[in-house]
């Protein structure tokens, strides 16, 4: 076998077209999740009746099963219950009509928001319950401590664990090639399946996904320093 | 003005409080001492809600609660009656020293941000901290954030500060300036309920000194006669223990 660089290059090329839909997907899933993850964390920490027995076990299901698996059983699982309701309602609706890529939102979102609900979790701990009480006493009432004083907080810790998760399902979005969604790792291999250069063409996509990656770092850094401003005298 | 009657507090099977009754007047600087675990701080906790008493009722001006059948409401209208200065400052960390001040000013009481931003600057200045607006609390020393919590209190313009033992976690030097401004607004007439263990503050400031043990008001009185003559063997001990006879004289 003999590496042909150019391929790269050309294959580097071909691949930039498709970084939007990778870059879709993740920031949809991740939104998505961030916003599952943050109501599942506060059902948990409030031990909201009924909801917390329910959203410890979706925490626990989403974490103890692939990623994959979610997203399949959302493909084949929802299109059979949305087609059942449709007959029964009499709506001429048909899941066929559903693009493919809103199977990969929907299941990454349900997969973002169980591991992210940890991370805004232990964001939400690292508060001290000094901070809620002096909320409490200048008169707000715990939605407004928790909106301006706990929250902010809470996610100012939390950076350097969401870029993480971002980071994961930048990489995680691949898993949309499995149902024909035409993203950075599918595309290259269909730019592979004419010539069988798939070693080249996966250097490609792997150089993207390093330099998307290495974009959200320094997002992630700058955030930091600037959310963090607070804490730069260091005494309490 | 404030009125405690019969509150009762446990945690779990541990009784802390066990129906303290305490009535103080408009104005009045009220002093609690106490042994550790006394239930004093609980106490003071209990008359902001901090803490939920198991029973009794408090009343703060013309507003009273019965503890046991306190609703959301209820408690949010107490908490707005009183102020709290915390021994550990608890300042929002995210925010400026003038933010601490105006957040209350802002988002409890609907004040104009200006109208706020002006008050908030008058009271700083007058706790000293005028220059430091635009300050975190991670950039100041302990006396300074213990200043802004007071400032912060004395913003919301309430019926009663409560401090629970504002210099307890300070440094031996800065004691002094932030007990300096607690002096100085205690002369202004503001009704303060202080839980502390600096004696000497006790003596001068206070117009009302309770003694607290085992979760009971043991005694209470003025300063001078609870110092100078207490009547119980427990207050007795107490003041000695704290207030050691010198070991040698010249």
């Amino acid at each position: 076998m003999k590496l042909d660089p150019s391929f790269i290059w050309e294959a580097f090329v071909k691949l930039l077209p498709v970084i939007p839909t990778t870059l879709l997907i993740t920031v949809v899933s991740v939104a998505c999740g961030f916003v599952i993850g943050t109501a599942v964390a506060f059902v948990r920490i409030y031990k909201v009746p009924v909801l917390h027995p329910i959203a410890s076990a979706y925490v626990t299901f989403i974490r103890g099963t692939p990623m994959l698996t979610h997203l399949l059983i959302i493909y084949f699982g929802l299109p059979m219950i949305i087609d059942a309701v449709s007959a029964q309602l009499g709506l001429g609706f048909r899941s066929a009509s559903i693009p493919m890529i809103d199977f990969a939102f929907l299941a990454f979102s349900i997969t973002a928001g169980g591991y992210m609900s940890e991370v805004v979790r232990s964001g939400l701990l690292t508060v001290n319950r000094g901070q809620i009480e002096a909320a409490y006493s200048v008169g707000m009432t715990t939605p407004q401590a928790i909106r301006r004083i706990v929250f902010p907080q809470a996610m100012a810790a939390s950076i350097p664990n969401l870029a993480n998760s971002f980071i994961g399902m930048l990489h995680a979005s691949t898993l949309a090639f499995t149902v024909s969604v035409v993203e950075i790792f599918a595309k290259a291999q269909i730019v592979a399946s004419t010539n069988w250069k798939f070693f080249e063409a996966y250097l490609a996509a792997a150089v993207i996904f390093w330099g998307l990656t290495v974009l959200i770092e320094r997002v992630a850094v700058i955030l930091e320093k600037r959310m963090n401003l607070y804490n730069r005298g260091g005494v309490a | 003005m404030i009125k405690l009657t019969g509150i009762t507090k446990s945690f779990g099977r541990n009784q802390v409080l066990q129906g303290i009754d305490l009535q103080v007047e408009k104005g009045e600087v009220v002093v609690i001492l106490g042994p550790s675990g006394s239930g004093k701080t609980t106490l003071l906790r209990c008359i902001n809600y901090l803490e939920r008493p198991n029973a009794g009722r408090i009343a703060i001006g013309d507003f009273e609660v019965d503890c046991e059948r306190a609703g959301k409401k209820d408690i949010h209208a107490l908490r707005g009656k009183s102020a709290m200065v915390f021994q550990h400052y608890n300042l929002f960390k995210h925010k400026t020293v003038l933010e601490n001040v105006m957040e209350g000013l802002v988002i409890v009481q609907r004040m104009p941000k200006e109208t706020a931003r002006r008050r908030s600057v008058e009271v700083l200045e007058k706790v000293g901290l005028g220059e430091k607006l635009d300050a975190y609390p991670s950039q100041l020393s302990g006396g300074q954030q213990q200043r802004v919590g007071i400032a912060r209190a004395l913003a919301l313009g309430p019926e009663v500060i409560l401090f629970d033992e504002p210099t307890s976690a300070l440094d031996p030097e800065l004691v002094g300036e932030v007990l300096a401004v607690i002096r100085r607004i205690a002369k202004e007439g503001i009704t303060m309920i202080v839980v502390t263990h600096e004696m000497g503050f006790a003596r001068d400031v206070a117009n009302h000194v309770v003694f607290m043990d085992g979760g009971a008001i043991v005694e209470e009185g003025a300063p001078k006669d609870i110092f100078n003559k207490p009547q119980e063997e427990r207050t007795k001990q107490f003041l000695k223990r704290i207030m050691p006879e010198p070991a040698y004289s010249i």
